[in-house]
């Protein structure tokens, strides 16, 4: 499974980069930051659960002893198999019959840019990922019992529990335009990560703006 | 005395033997030890001189005393000819050396016998400190003596640090561990394992308890967990956002943010009957509760634009901004009356601290990416996540600023410490 995921994955990443180059060189205005190239290749391969209690000894004997289930019911694995697909930023040709679930993994399809950025310390939508936005929320419109969940990120800097409010602010800023478009409120849910799972570690300005997402995650897809 | 004797030789036989398995139970877990390595001390602070006590009670005292910024170990070599533990005290002969000289006895339980010498008028205080199942509590509570003898502040050394130490970060393979160690770092030990982020771990005012947000079932979830006996239980998974737990003194309640109703706000939940109380009502993010006394909330909310932080009731009521110094002030953790919190100098983030009014504000550190400061109980002490040699470590610096120590981690970054209350 996770080996066919992974030819799968190699196979993908030229193919998106060169996709990525062609629409870089018709679009006029692109957003530099995000048209990056690189795919980040996570989402489904994280599973849930596996965690572990310890105890402290009273006088600092150490024992680590795995209680088992820890009040999830889930351990082991993961409630969906949501994927992030390609990034955001680059914008490819969408009529309606192209608007299908089929096309969320398709790199010539719109709908193959599945990670929008944000500006420092903001949660308003850049006006570059509208039209991204609006194609993600048609897809919902038509396909009722698909559901995306939205995932928000913050970069590295400021205090970590803010970070977790910033970026669920952004998922759910995605959430409010899509449900303007057609979306319904319960095919989508969000969460925010803060700024604990970085697709970059750099700690520069280009590393933060890479970090500074949401990426759109289908059940399924 | 035959049988004494045979208890002698299989204790001879089996003592290295246990030695040994100790040994390996130790180098398991030593891979996680947090290792000191830089100190930053200035020669400021009043001078004190700990003359050798066997069993190395003296080396704890001594790095506990230089690390709280206030003191000034002076090297015990220089005091010559001073008689033992319990004999005469001509200490005015040395008071052109020290001001301070502390000397002690191991007893041959654990306990340890502490006497301080004050060189300028001979007066000398004793302490008697019982034994302790972890022996280095006890060098810890005799420097907590000391130090409170002296500066008149409640000593913190023997309390502990809970820390998150992140192995593989950017893998599939990343590893969340929650630590528990000594506020030296000494003694760390694991008390929860996960593939997801626990983030803000935050202390029970007995001790026993941590609050922690995991995100082990793809969502946010506040859980306490009892650190002796493992014991886990869910606070609060509601739809959205479940975070930045905090206990208040009295144990009564937890403050934490909540976006049930929309977005980020501060609430109160009552732990016995899991009732909820709503603090703010605001369309801006309103986050990380630290309870500045039994009936006051600090948090951080950006209602003006920015992050800054803001004060109000326990009991709700209006909210009052407290920070005004600079575009981002975040992150406030409170502690006898003061309060230390990130604070954004030009392109850097720093720890600062300041009275729990906004007053007396002091930049504690001068990294680039500093965050999450946690104050000790006594307010004494900030530790803190600096940044160094490109990985995330921790920093202990005091409220003078003048003492600042690193501990790294060679397991992997090492995130949000929380300082424990004073321990029992």
């Amino acid at each position: 499974m996770n080996k066919q995921k992974n030819t799968f994955l190699k196979l993908m990443i030229p193919a998106f980069a060169g996709v990525l180059l062609l629409s870089a060189c018709s679009s006029q205005r692109q957003n530099i930051d995000s048209a990056d190239g690189s795919t980040t290749g996570k989402g489904s391969d994280t599973t849930a659960g596996d965690s572990k209690t310890g105890t402290i000894g009273a006088g600092g004997a150490s024992s680590a002893k795995n209680t088992g289930n820890n009040g999830g019911s889930n351990n082991g694995q993961s409630n969906y198999d949501y994927r992030s697909g390609a990034q955001g930023g680059s914008q490819g040709r969408v009529d309606d019959s192209d608007i299908t679930p089929a096309g969320l993994n398709d790199p010539n399809n719109l709908l193959s840019q599945r990670i929008i950025y944000f500006d420092y310390n903001k949660s308003t939508i850049r006006p570059e990922y509208m039209v991204i936005l609006n194609t993600h929320a048609k897809l919902l419109a038509k396909y009722p019992n698909l559901k995306a969940r939205l995932e928000g990120h913050a970069d590295e800097r400021g205090s970590r529990e803010y970070n977790v409010a910033l970026s669920e602010e952004r998922a759910r800023s995605v959430k409010r335009l899509m449900g303007t478009k057609g979306a319904r409120g319960a095919q989508m849910t969000i969460l925010g990560y803060g700024e604990e799972l970085p697709v970059v570690t750099g700690h520069n300005k280009k590393s933060w703006q890479k970090n500074r997402r949401v990426e759109i995650k289908y059940k399924n897809y | 005395m035959n049988f004494t004797t045979h208890l002698l030789t299989v204790n001879k036989i089996i003592k290295p033997f246990i030695l040994f398995v100790i040994a390996i139970m130790l180098s398991s877990t030593t891979y996680a030890e947090l290792e000191l390595t830089i100190s930053k001390n200035t020669d400021a602070g009043i001078p004190i001189a700990i003359m050798p006590i066997s069993g190395g009670a003296s080396g704890i005292i001594e790095a506990d005393l230089k690390r709280s910024g206030r003191l000034n170990i002076v090297s015990a070599s220089k005091i010559t000819g001073l008689s033992p533990f319990g004999g005469s005290i001509q200490s005015d002969k040395y008071k052109d050396i020290t001001d301070y000289i502390v000397r002690g006895k191991q007893g041959a339980d654990g306990s340890l016998e502490i006497e301080l010498i004050s060189t300028s008028d001979n007066a000398s205080s004793r302490y008697s400190i019982s034994k302790n199942t972890n022996p280095r509590r006890v060098a810890h509570k005799a420097a907590d003596e000391i130090y409170e003898k002296i500066t008149r502040i409640k000593g913190a050394f023997d309390t502990r640090l809970a820390y998150v130490v992140v192995t593989n970060k950017t893998s599939a393979n990343r590893k969340f561990r929650l630590y528990v160690s000594d506020s030296d770092g000494h003694a760390p030990q694991v008390v929860l394992t996960s593939r997801l982020p626990i983030i803000s771990p935050a202390w029970s005012p007995n001790g026993q308890e941590i609050a922690y947000v995991s995100f082990e079932n793809e969502s946010s979830a506040i859980y306490t967990q009892n650190i002796f006996t493992g014991q886990k239980r869910l606070i609060s998974s509601r739809e959205g956002l479940n975070g930045a737990p905090a206990w208040s003194p009295n144990g009564a309640y937890l403050a934490m943010s909540l976006s049930i109703n929309g977005n980020s706000e501060i609430y109160t939940m009552n732990i016995k009957t899991g009732q909820l109380k709503q603090l703010t009502h605001s369309k801006a993010i309103d986050t990380e509760p630290s309870w500045a006394s039994a009936n006051s909330i600090i948090f951080t909310s950006d209602r003006g634009g920015a992050p800054q932080i803001y004060r109000i009731p326990a009991s709700g009521g209006s909210a009052k901004r407290i920070t005004f110094d600079g575009r981002y002030n975040s992150g406030a953790d409170a502690a006898n009356n003061k309060m230390a919190f990130i604070t954004r100098r030009g392109r850097g983030f720093n720890v600062a601290i300041s009275s729990i009014g906004g007053s007396d504000k002091s930049v504690l550190s001068n990294g680039r990416l500093d965050e999450s400061p946690s104050i000790s109980p006594n307010g004494a002490m900030v530790a803190y996540i600096t940044m160094r040699d490109g990985q995330n470590t921790l920093a202990v610096v005091s409220d003078t600023g003048r003492a600042k120590q690193f501990l790294t981690s060679p397991a992997g970054d090492v995130r949000e410490p929380a300082w424990s209350p004073y321990l029992r």
